[in-house]
């Protein structure tokens, strides 16, 4: 979806409807597989299988010893692959113009400035970390609890001092709040084929599926 | 102790390296503009890297480092103590000679990037590797830091240490001198030779040369006594 307005909505009523039921969490996932090019989100996002592996692992644990654990995996992976669908395909700026078309232009693109800082940092976070992952292997340090600490240590530092240099930069250079940015957005057809069936998806999702029986009959 | 380079290439979108190359035992100079490749020619001779095409052998080499530009991604000391332990250094030395004595209960992070620098590669410095490879070593430092790091570099006797810097000021003595430009690696050849050849030379070196004073390396030293001569 190039429409960011679209993608979002979408994104927030289906990660609704699959944390609602094992219903919303099977309807929404077919959509996934029909409209998010899943080979291309998987590819891109490559952390998306260890994280449904970790998820699936907590909900057997979860099962094991109070029950619900499966139901709980199953909703939280879809959830996870529609946030892997919105995270790939995130183009520099969408942020801004999504803040800016909700919100206005004082709270509205500051809201956005701060969404697109935040995924700038998150691109740097995940190169730095393959950079510490190099540099501790290199002290003979391995994979483990040991090594996250101090990597992730690192990362939050590292997060800080960008965010600090980045306030003090456009201190200096007169920004307070708000801007004069007039976003501009594209709507394939597609996309718009795509938030109709998300908005499917979400109506099966929250009806009961007895009540299309009864509708049917 | 060597690392044959054979028709490796790094490619990266519409960006491609290629090198052709044998690093020996000694101090080498690799040189280029920012974005030219350096990095990734250090990652991928530290092996950290896997080339798109081509074979990097090496032979001799037991114990490798390298050491990145930017010295935090290094950190895995809650203090500066744990942190010379974890590289296997004595921390009283190290914190001495990276002048940080007294702040070993300190942490790594309290450090300004330029203390870091000097602290991390203290730690390498202090220990013998096969193969060191260096990328930026001098950026962070002031004019003092760098010339110490020279001296410690130029006294390093054994291994292949290999020096990846757009630096134009302070240089230690190197037998080799390499440069990337236009998405080759040039060996440029040998010291005192190379200097001739050598694109990316400092402005103070292209004007001893244009005055037929080449100098015998690039140390600061020996810049100046060709400066000096008569």
């Amino acid at each position: 979806m190039q429409d960011i307005r679209l993608r979002a909505g979408a994104a927030a009523l289906l990660s609704l409807a699959a944390f609602t039921s094992i219903t919303g969490a099977a309807v929404v996932f077919i959509w996934w597989l029909i409209f998010s090019r899943p080979l291309l989100v998987l590819t891109k996002m490559r952390m998306v299988i260890p994280a449904i592996v970790l998820i699936a692992f907590f909900g057997l644990v979860l099962e094991l010893t109070g029950g619900g654990g499966i139901s709980y995996s199953l909703r939280m992976i879809v959830i996870i692959l529609i946030g892997a669908w919105v995270y790939a395909g995130y183009r520099q700026g969408e942020f801004l113009k999504l803040g800016t078309w909700l919100f206005g232009r004082k709270t509205g693109f500051d809201l956005g400035l701060v969404a697109e800082m935040g995924m700038q940092s998150l691109e740097m976070m995940v190169s730095d970390f393959s950079t510490i992952r190099q540099a501790q292997e290199l002290k003979g340090k391995h994979v483990g609890l040991r090594s996250i600490v101090p990597a992730g240590s690192i990362l939050i530092h590292g997060a800080l001092r960008r965010a600090d240099e980045t306030a003090e930069l456009m201190a200096m250079r007169g920004y307070t709040n708000g801007g004069s940015y007039c976003p501009v957005f594209e709507t394939p057809v597609r996309d718009v084929i795509a938030g109709i069936a998300a908005l499917c998806m979400g109506i099966i999702a929250f009806i009961p599926v007895s009540e299309f029986f009864i509708l049917y009959h | 102790m060597k690392i044959s380079l054979k028709g490796l290439q790094a490619v990266r979108g519409d960006w491609s390296l290629s090198v052709e190359g044998v690093f020996t035992e000694g101090i080498h100079l690799v040189s280029g503009d920012v974005g030219s490749g350096k990095s990734t020619l250090a990652l991928v001779l530290a092996g950290l890297l896997a080339p798109s095409s081509g074979t990097v052998e090496r032979e001799g080499i037991a114990s490798a480092m390298m050491v990145f530009q930017f010295p935090e991604f290094h950190i895995t000391g809650r203090d500066l103590e744990s942190e010379c332990r974890a590289w296997d250094v004595d921390p009283a030395n190290i914190l001495s000679a990276a002048g940080l004595a007294g702040r070993k209960t300190a942490s790594p992070h309290e450090l300004s990037r330029g203390e870091l620098k000097r602290l991390v590669l203290a730690c390498v410095l202090a220990r013998d590797y096969d193969l060191l490879v260096l990328d930026e070593p001098f950026s962070s430092l002031d004019c003092t830091e760098k010339e110490r790091l020279c001296s410690s570099l130029s006294g390093r006797r054994k291994g292949i240490t290999i020096i990846f810097t757009h630096e134009q000021a302070c240089f230690p003595r190197v037998h080799r001198i390499w440069e990337i430009s236009g998405g080759m690696l040039h060996d440029r050849g040998r010291l005192p030779s190379a200097i001739g050849r050598w694109d990316h030379a400092p402005a103070v070196v292209k004007n001893l040369i244009a005055q037929g004073k080449v100098p015998e390396n690039i140390s600061q030293a020996d810049l100046l006594e060709a400066a000096c001569r008569t």
